[in-house]
């Protein structure tokens, strides 16, 4: 299996830095900033709707963990991330199936599952590298700003984002037991997160729907860059998502390769 | 023992029809074609006996494993050269030769090497940079590299130009001279009479009739025409067996010739000969031969 994943991460090696450099320069530039924004921005937030700011989890933006969460990891980051995560799966299993690669793969001693297994595997490591690469651009932006991040926060913030991206993932897996199209395979990943977390945001907004929030893995994510990991959410979705690229393996092994 | 047996092995696409009821035995030291024109249902034939596609009914059993339960290790076996090769645009030959010998547990390459010397195949550029032809190239390296027991072609000859069809031929007659079997698909009657002993004729996903080589020939008709010289009386050659809607134009006569060859040339032999032409029998001809027969 280490064969397969160390191909698709070879295959996969320029998304690593078109995904991380963006990711990680953008953090940076948000935590630099924030030393000559700190003030203006206390002000401006205050005015907020109460629910909004904890909608938004834009409480307070007195420190820079505050503000770079409200800007980065509320939104931008997981969705992102997310997106790469399917992509990288995709690329493995139905972008394979479209170039020829999966037949040529398969012609070789190797069954479907370890197909699914190493993709997913690969898709988790090059997430992790392109987290790694925007957690070190983010050091270096607070660095040279001297806007003070702490390293074990903004570790805990990108690597929160962590098994979100290996739930899409796997339901990238889950999709291409039905679909061997990378359009609609990452198409239908993408609207399953922007919809799991329309209906997170929904049950922070009403408090009456708070029960419509187990519906999506965003309520399992959030705030670790000020709180800290909850290793119970943290692992949980990993566990999660494992269960449900094994079932996707499943479907994968059943489906049909038609030329 | 057969190398590969299917028994009424069928495939529906929903409710198209892939293939029906298809019986063939693939023996050891064999090179066996599946011929037919394209979209017959050789693809699917080849692709249900590598497990990328689950039957509808029938079984395909290949080196006596059954190709759903034990394709592992019927893989491991074997070598495919996909109809279509791709491996994407990025990576190069070598890359894709480097993960299969993985893959594969092979550690020595100098075969696959030779190949790629043997073909004038660039194993260092990126795939998406070459031709089809070149590509091609590619994929029987990786299909071959491990000298498999068993060597699946899929249209294999397609893009490539006439002298590395030859040497593509020849690498498939040394592939049945060192023992292994050869499952070659194709749309060429040319190039299925040159390789092949035996070969399954594969129509509208129903299988058409099996038949080695030199008996499916000898049962479709040949359109010969004859120009005699000199001034003496043309030979009646309708009297002789296979020969059938004789035309004279002339000097010049037509006929059809199904069946035995020997008769006829004797009795052109005792007459003297400016012309011959021989057209071989087409694809389609030979598809109307057999449909005629089974309607009769």
């Amino acid at each position: 299996m280490s064969a397969l994943i160390g191909a698709q991460l070879r295959e996969r090696r320029r998304a690593v830095l078109t995904w991380g450099l963006p990711i990680g320069l953008w953090s940076a530039f948000i935590v630099a900033i924030f030393p000559s924004v700190e003030s203006a921005l206390s002000k401006a937030v205050q005015s907020y709707p109460t629910a909004l700011k904890e909608a938004f989890g834009v409480g307070n933006l007195s420190t820079v963990e505050q503000y770079l969460n409200a800007e980065m990891f509320s939104l931008i980051v997981p969705l992102a991330v997310g997106y790469l995560a399917v992509r990288s799966v995709a690329s493995g299993l139905s972008g394979a199936a479209e170039s020829g690669r999966l037949d040529v793969i398969l012609s070789a001693p190797v069954s479907r599952v370890a197909i699914v297994r190493a993709g997913f595997c690969a898709a988790a490591a090059e997430v992790a590298a392109v987290l790694v690469i925007a957690l070190a651009l983010t050091m270096l932006g607070s660095a040279v700003s001297g806007a003070g991040l702490s390293f074990s926060s903004a570790l805990a913030g990108f690597a929160s984002v962590w098994p979100l991206a290996l739930i899409s993932a796997a339901l990238g897996i889950i999709v291409t037991g039905f679909s061997l199209r990378t359009s609609t395979v990452t198409g239908l990943v993408v609207g399953l997160l922007v919809g799991m977390y329309v209906l997170d945001l929904a049950g922070r907004l009403d408090t009456s729907l708070d029960w419509i929030r187990y519906g999506s893995v965003f309520r399992y994510y959030g705030g670790a860059i000020e709180k800290g990991i909850d290793p119970v959410s943290f692992f949980g979705v990993v566990v999660a998502a494992i269960a449900l690229a094994a079932a996707g393996g499943v479907l994968f092994d059943r489906r049909d390769l038609a030329a | 023992m057969a190398v590969i047996e299917t028994e009424r092995l069928t495939k529906y696409y929903g409710e198209h029809r892939g293939v029906e009821d298809v019986t063939i035995d693939v023996r050891e030291g064999e090179v066996f074609g599946l011929l037919g024109p394209n979209g017959a249902g050789k693809t699917t034939v080849i692709r249900t006996l590598l497990d990328f596609l689950h039957p509808t009914r029938g079984s395909a059993r290949v080196f006596g494993l059954d190709s759903r339960r034990e394709s592992v290790a019927i893989r491991a076996r074997l070598g495919n050269l996909p109809g279509d090769f791709g491996y994407g645009k990025l990576a190069t030959g070598r890359e894709a030769l480097s993960l299969l010998a993985r893959l594969r547990g092979v550690a020595d390459l100098g075969h696959a090497e030779s190949l790629a010397r043997r073909f004038r195949a660039d194993l260092d550029r990126p795939l998406g940079q070459l031709s089809r032809g070149n590509r091609q190239k590619i994929g029987l390296i990786l299909a071959a590299f491990h000298r498999p027991e068993l060597l699946i072609l899929d249209e294999p000859t397609s893009g490539l130009d006439p002298l590395m069809q030859e040497e593509f031929l020849s690498l498939v007659q040394e592939e049945r001279d060192r023992g292994g079997a050869v499952l070659l698909s194709s749309h060429e009657l040319d190039e299925v009479e040159r390789v092949c002993e035996r070969v399954a004729i594969i129509r509208a996903g129903g299988l058409v009739a099996v038949e080695s080589v030199p008996d499916l020939l000898g049962k479709a008709p040949r359109r010969v025409s004859v120009v005699f010289s000199g001034s003496a009386a043309l030979p009646d050659l309708k009297r002789l067996p296979g020969v059938s809607d004789v035309s004279v134009d002339g000097r010049r006569v037509s006929f059809r010739l199904t069946g035995e060859v020997d008769p006829v040339l004797k009795e052109l032999a005792s007459h003297p000969v400016a012309d011959l032409e021989v057209a071989r029998p087409t694809l389609e001809e030979i598809f109307l031969t057999y449909y005629e027969g089974a309607s009769a």
